[in-house]
């Protein structure tokens, strides 16, 4: 065959290159991880028309199909236009005919437009999960259209709930569902069963007053997982209306630097959120000088400085009261190399504007 | 006589009746369930008539009205004590069929055990008049027939809701005047003949077979499948356990109050005596005592009837989804294996 491929490009377009010269892997986004069941006749259609007849759990939570020839893909990006407008334009809100926001005219039949923002993963959160705290897919389905289309990366995790089994703490924008709680002293039976949960499952702050046989609470250690309600037989905890959030921020794998992510935010509402995800676009454009790179967020953020992030970041957005933001965040990254970043100052990473 | 109200009559008649009455009813309290996104329906006084959750049963009982989970009984300073003191307006209480069953057994509990009636359930129950919820069947978990707590005669209103508003059957005359002028209608309350969910209770007259079900291995299955919350308590219509707490307002350790808590048979150290010693000391054991109560002991001292009303809220509220229904059923085949061993013998 022909081996004159531009893989850059089929990568961009979601198609991954094989081992095997010619032949690809597509991705096809599921903004949450989640979606109408039927949608897996698609998958098998396009696996026993196009691929290989295997599909894979892509790590980020694509539906990947392997085995795809590089002469078949006009045809699967073709049959994927259904797909893409009703996953991404119809259930996420998408406006397709844009990238990073800026008017650029898509072609339906071409597929997608770029794999720049990566799918948005999350776990099954509250709408299933007996832990979750938030509606993760939702979040993410409000997510998608602000971070998609774009060639700016971001990699974003969603957690219902501090337990983190999406592994917010290793993405470049990791999301963890937490609760507020309501103690209600009128209920509580003083059973100690919310205290037990906590110092077993959580962190410790709660405790029983023996003399009020009374619960007290530590809140400032607390990480809103909500043990406490699911433990209380009487219902005097209960969990906040308001949905909040904590940002675990520049968690990465990787050859370089692997690191987990730090907390950025507590106790952030949905708007909050979205208010700094919107600043996102602004944010990688400032640090590359507006040429995106095949680089993902934590590595901006590491060119940028914490600070710089930081203000461009929360530009604009409203905080809500009970919004706690990291003054300052200190990595620990795992040294594969002793003195990974001490090298010639040629080799040096530039952040924001660049004369010429 | 009967009456059809519409929604906005029947706000009109819960405004004249919270005039002369504590209104009591479901109530349904967003997102504050257990699991996130998922509410708790409790009773608390209501102030609209669309503030009454009558389409699905209530997650706690009504007891709470008559017995909440916390009351002051006494203050005391030094050498002095007063009762605390307890509103005196009558009482409304909007309940199944079940809920209101429940009081009766609550009332030999309180009121009719060992020639003492209790003050602080007294004070208030004698408030209390119902207005009885015709149950439009209940759930999965319901099994009032079963126990025979599916009808009442003890209401003073019958009530059947629908999305178009409430028909009503007033029984007692004091009610008649708040609903003068409303749209007069035939409606007989019905009740519910039968649920889905048959329990049969096991006959455990025999000492023997009592001895001998005591330490049949069923009950070691709640060992590690129950994990002792007491919410099956906390939201049984009938349990009525309670302990008392002396609460020092300051340094002055004589200066305070003393309050009555609910307490839970499930939950470890209900039973522990002066000396560490406590006689249910498993899950298994516990369960075991809280089952053969509601469907044994209870009946042998007061007679008439078992004390489980068949609500199911004890298996509805259970987290790690024990049902008493199929543990009564285990008992039960326990029991018919205990009685052919002990007939081979």
């Amino acid at each position: 065959m022909n081996h004159d491929i531009n893989v850059k490009k089929m990568r961009l377009n979601c198609f991954r290159q094989s081992k095997v010269p010619g032949e690809f892997m597509l991705q096809m986004r599921v903004p949450g991880g989640m979606v109408d069941a039927k949608y897996l006749s698609y998958v098998e259609h396009i696996a026993n028309t196009w691929g290989d007849g295997n599909f894979h759990f892509g790590t980020r939570q694509t539906f990947d199909i392997t085995g795809i020839k590089y002469e078949n893909i006009p045809a699967v990006n073709a049959y994927l236009e259904q797909y893409i407008k009703e996953v991404d334009a119809e259930l996420c809100g998408v406006n397709m005919d844009t990238v990073a926001h800026e008017p650029q005219p898509w072609d339906p039949k071409a597929g997608y437009p770029t794999i720049g923002a990566r799918n948005i993963t999350a776990c099954v959160g509250n709408y299933h999960c007996i832990c979750g705290n938030c509606n993760t897919f939702e979040l993410a389905r409000k997510i998608e259209p602000i971070i998609f289309p774009s060639h700016y990366h971001i990699k974003i995790n969603i957690a219902g709930c501090p337990n983190d089994c999406n592994k917010a703490h290793l993405c470049d924008f990791g999301i963890i569902g937490v609760a507020r709680m309501t103690y209600h002293p009128e209920r509580c039976i003083g059973c100690g069963a919310c205290v037990r949960a906590c110092e077993h499952g959580a962190t410790r702050v709660l405790s029983l007053n023996e003399a009020t046989g009374k619960i007290e609470k530590d809140p400032c250690c607390c990480v809103g997982c909500g043990e406490c309600v699911k433990a209380c037989p009487a219902s005097a905890w209960t969990r906040q209306e308001t949905k909040f959030y904590r940002v675990i921020l520049g968690g990465r794998t990787g050859r370089q630097t692997p690191r987990t992510g730090k907390m950025f935010l507590n106790w952030a509402t949905e708007d909050v959120i979205l208010g700094v995800l919107k600043n996102w676009q602004k944010f990688s454009a400032w640090v590359m000088d507006y040429k995106p790179e095949y680089l993902h967020g934590g590595h901006l953020i590491d060119r940028a400085g914490y600070k710089k992030f930081k203000e461009i970041i929360l530009d604009g957005v409203k905080l809500n009261p009970e919004c706690l933001v990291a003054e300052d965040i200190f990595w620990h990254e795992t040294e594969y190399r002793s003195n990974f970043n001490v090298k010639p100052m040629a080799l040096h990473h530039s952040a924001g504007p660049q004369n010429g | 006589m009967g009456f059809s109200l519409t929604p906005a009559q029947a706000d009109a008649v819960l405004s004249a009746l919270k005039q002369d009455y504590r209104v009591y009813a479901p109530k349904r309290f967003p997102k504050q369930g257990r699991y996130s996104d998922t509410d708790v329906i409790r009773y608390a006084e209501v102030e609209r008539f669309s503030d009454i959750v009558w389409d699905v049963k209530s997650d706690y009982p009504a007891k709470e009205v008559i017995t909440p989970i916390q009351q002051a009984i006494f203050y005391f300073t030094e050498d002095e004590y007063r009762a605390s003191k307890a509103k005196t307006k009558p009482i409304l209480i909007l309940a199944r069929p079940c809920d209101i069953n429940a009081q009766h057994i609550q009332a030999k509990i309180y009121a009719g055990n060992g020639g003492y009636e209790d003050l602080y359930y007294k004070r208030v129950r004698d408030l209390v008049k119902f207005a009885m919820m015709e149950c439009n069947g209940g759930d999965d978990t319901c099994f009032c027939v079963s126990m025979g707590s599916n009808r009442t005669d003890d209401y003073s209103l019958a009530l059947k809701f629908s999305a178009d508003g409430v028909q009503v059957q007033v029984t007692d005359d004091a009610f008649a005047p708040y609903f003068a002028g409303m749209a007069e209608a035939d409606y007989a309350p019905a009740f519910v003949e039968e649920n889905q969910l048959k329990v049969t209770v096991p006959d455990l007259d025999d000492k023997a077979v009592r001895l001998a079900l005591k330490s049949h291995p069923m009950w070691k299955e709640f060992n590690s499948r129950c994990v002792s919350c007491g919410a099956c308590t906390v939201a049984c219509s009938t349990c009525t356990c309670f302990t008392t707490r002396d609460v020092i307002y300051g340094d002055n350790p004589e200066v305070g109050e003393r309050r009555r808590v609910s307490a839970s048979c499930q939950i470890a150290g209900f039973d522990q005596m002066a000396g560490q010693k406590e006689f249910r000391s498993t899950a298994g054991d516990r369960m075991r005592y809280k089952v053969l109560h509601k469907f044994h002991d209870y009946k042998a001292r007061f007679g008439e009837r078992h004390m489980c009303v068949g609500c199911g809220r004890c298996t509805h509220r259970c987290p790690e989804l024990i049902s008493i229904s199929a543990t009564v059923s285990k008992v039960s085949a326990a029991v018919e294996e205990i009685k052919a061993s002990m007939a081979q013998q």
